[in-house]
């Protein structure tokens, strides 16, 4: 047999393993020594690389604090009153706080990095109430799932980080980049949530009010200044992405510390409605005591322990794509179907299958360095092409069969994830409008890079 | 072979890292590595069964230990270098090798778990045979890796070892001291595989469901 007759064979079998229900990391990692085998490599490079991903990778480190800082804004509370913030803007239109909803995402967003988080944290917090003002639990359970899609896309980003690492392109670079299409995705997602909403009558008005958006406002100041801080060091370059997130750590953990007590003093813990606060009650958030962060910290470094793993056999895998010369086959058909816009739309529906079947981490760590340099050669721009790639393996996050956010959402809302799915189509609609536009216009994501 | 493999245990009782390493390249390796990880993984085991505090929170604890530094050196590199107009230059080789450290005992932690990402709609809705018969099969995959990961780097570990590698920005720290946690975390995952299957074939002859859903921030 030849070696292409193996390596197809291998293929195929890895792709049974993951059809039953085989861990990725291992699907990829018996790809990686299979191939191996067929080319003749000795596996030691498989053992030399899964350790010196990390020893050569510092802008990796972000990744795992930007996913500490979401567990932290979260417990601390700072999450909380992002979105009592995003609700006393948004309240007093129709599907006012499915509409803040969403906007509390893109606000998660821009301090966390990480989509299911967002998802997570927001639907736990909003469902309830969404429920009570009168929306569709399937509505709402699908509205915490499609605001998540933000979670990656608006700064800082896990998977932008992945990106940057794996392409060899500034990290900060790609994080700037992202903020204007992930502010459109929050647009359009909110406009498509009106429209449906007013459809169908649902959500209780609260009427437009200066003092409780102020109050507010005041009350999410360290949200705000955790935003600001991220966005700031990045922006002005005074801090590497890595530094960033560990500077939001720091200031999430010394928040959080300080809040509790201050917290207690002041007596306002438990459930007190927003007009009953004063603004010093709002200066402070719930917070989290000393021995509390543990478990803050275990939760972070599980989901780190899934994504760190991930990519650093992948990293082995593209090792091993590039020596069977995959990168040129594919290429090869791509640019077959014609110029620029004709390979742009290839990339992106083949983007868009492969997050219906897989996590957007694989989708990136496998079809990225296939697909960027075919863009690349026919004038795409790298940071441009980052972020059409992403927006549309964010958009995998809600379409099934492997929607991670569905799940997610299913999860802490306790709707099926079967009877969710109607209820995304119009977020669908509205995510794929944004991506084509982004794709469409390039300065969408440009614009804003201080270097052009 | 057998040979070759009293040659290895003998260059580890000898503790000469490059006699290590020489000894290493032999095929014999990997049989010594297959019987290191099933003796090392059903000895862990065992240890969790004694010591239910450590099955609980062994790896936890350096995730979470390894978690904190990284933040903390990174924070306070920052700090240092705006504040104090300084910075140490090891604040950015130590953090990655914490972060390898905290990824491979996470990997374990996650094995037990079963929180890896995977795609197991059919697997839900198979038979019970056939969820057994895929749980077998994880385990065993498991096991295979890891006997390839720890021959592997324990390989890398000798070779830095023996080359007395030093972590870039310190004057006396080894980074074979890091290195060789990663076939450690190994040993650990095996007897986290090993746990598991004990578990899938007590729920087997129970009746038990096979399959569950798994929970980010779960117990073990």
């Amino acid at each position: 047999m030849t070696d292409a007759t193996w390596i197809t064979l291998i293929s195929l079998g890895v792709t049974f393993f993951f059809m039953l229900g085989v861990p990725v990391f291992l699907v990829i990692a018996y790809w990686v020594i299979g191939c191996s085998f067929v080319l003749g490599l000795t596996l030691d490079n498989m053992g030399a690389e899964l350790l010196n991903v990390f020893n050569k990778g510092f802008a990796l480190l972000a990744m795992p604090l930007f996913i500490l800082t979401g567990d932290l804004i979260n417990r601390s509370g700072i999450a909380r009153r992002l979105s009592d913030f995003a609700y006393a803007c948004l309240g007093w239109l129709r599907g006012g706080l499915a509409m803040a909803s969403l906007g509390a995402c893109g606000l998660f967003a821009a301090i966390s990095g990480s989509n299911s988080a967002t998802t997570a944290t927001i639907g736990s917090m909003l469902h309830p109430e969404m429920v009570k003002g009168g929306y569709d639990e399937r509505f709402s359970a699908a509205t915490a799932a499609a605001g998540g899609t933000v979670g990656i896309i608006i700064p800082p980003s896990i998977i932008f980080i992945v990106y940057g690492f794996l392409m060899n392109l500034p990290i900060s670079d790609l994080f700037v980049a992202g903020i204007l299409p992930g502010a459109l995705m929050v647009v359009g997602m909110q406009l498509a949530c009106w429209i449906i909403c007013r459809m169908n009558g649902w959500g209780h008005l609260i009427p437009l009010n200066l003092n409780r958006v102020l109050k507010t406002a005041f009350g999410a100041w360290l949200g705000f200044f955790a935003i600001g801080l991220v966005l700031w060091g990045i922006y002005t370059g005074k801090f590497s992405p890595t530094e960033a997130a560990g500077v939001t750590v720091g200031f999430c953990v010394i928040a959080g510390l300080v809040s509790y007590p201050l917290n207690r003093i002041m007596g306002s813990r438990g459930e007190r409605s927003l007009a009953e606060k004063s603004y010093a009650e709002m200066l402070v958030v719930e917070g989290f005591k000393v021995t509390e962060i543990p478990s803050i910290v275990v939760r972070s470094a599980q989901i780190t322990g899934i994504l760190a793993p991930l990519i650093a056999i992948s990293v082995v895998m593209q090792q091993i794509l590039s020596l069977l010369g995959a990168q040129q086959t594919i290429g090869d058909f791509v640019t077959g179907m014609g110029g620029y816009y004709a390979v742009l739309f290839t990339s992106m529906v083949i983007v868009f299958f492969s997050g219906m079947v897989l996590e957007s981490l694989p989708v990136t760590i496998i079809l990225a360095p296939i697909l960027a340099p075919i863009a690349a050669s026919v004038g795409v721009d790298p940071i441009h092409f980052s972020v059409i790639f992403l927006v549309g393996a964010s958009i995998g996050f809600i379409t099934p069969p492997y929607g991670l956010n569905l799940y997610v959402a299913s999860g802490v809302t306790g709707v099926p994830y079967f009877r969710l799915l109607r209820y995304t189509v119009p977020y669908l609609a509205a995510l794929i409008s944004v991506w084509v536009l982004v794709s469409l216009v390039p300065d969408l994501a440009l614009i804003l890079l201080p270097n052009r | 072979m057998w040979g070759e493999l009293v040659d290895i245990i003998t260059a580890f009782l000898s503790q000469d890292a490059w006699e290590i390493r020489e000894a290493m390249k032999s095929e014999a390796a990997w049989l010594l590595g297959t019987i290191v990880t099933a003796l090392g993984g059903l000895l862990v085991l065992w240890i969790y069964k004694r010591v239910p505090l450590l099955d609980r929170h062994l790896e936890r604890s350096i995730m979470v230990w390894s978690y904190l530094a990284i933040a903390f050196i990174i924070f306070w590199g920052v700090i240092d270098r705006f504040v104090f107009q300084n910075q140490q230059p090891w604040s950015t080789t130590i953090p990655p090798l914490l972060f390898m450290i905290m990824a491979w005992f996470g990997a374990a932690f996650n094995v037990r778990l079963r929180t890896h990402l995977s795609f197991s709609e059919f697997r839900t809705m198979m038979p019970r045979p056939a969820q057994l018969g895929c749980l077998v099969l994880d385990a065993v995959l498991w096991f295979a890796f890891a006997v390839i990961v720890l021959v592997t780097t324990t390989r890398v570990t000798a070779l830095s070892a023996s080359n007395f590698q030093i972590v870039l920005g310190t004057d006396d720290v080894m980074q074979w001291w890091f290195l060789i946690t990663a076939p450690l975390s190994f040993l650990l995952m095996t007897a986290r595989v090993f746990e598991n299957l004990q578990d899938d074939i007590r729920n087997w002859k129970s009746g038990a469901p096979l399959i569950k859903q798994a929970v980010i921030g779960g117990d073990t």
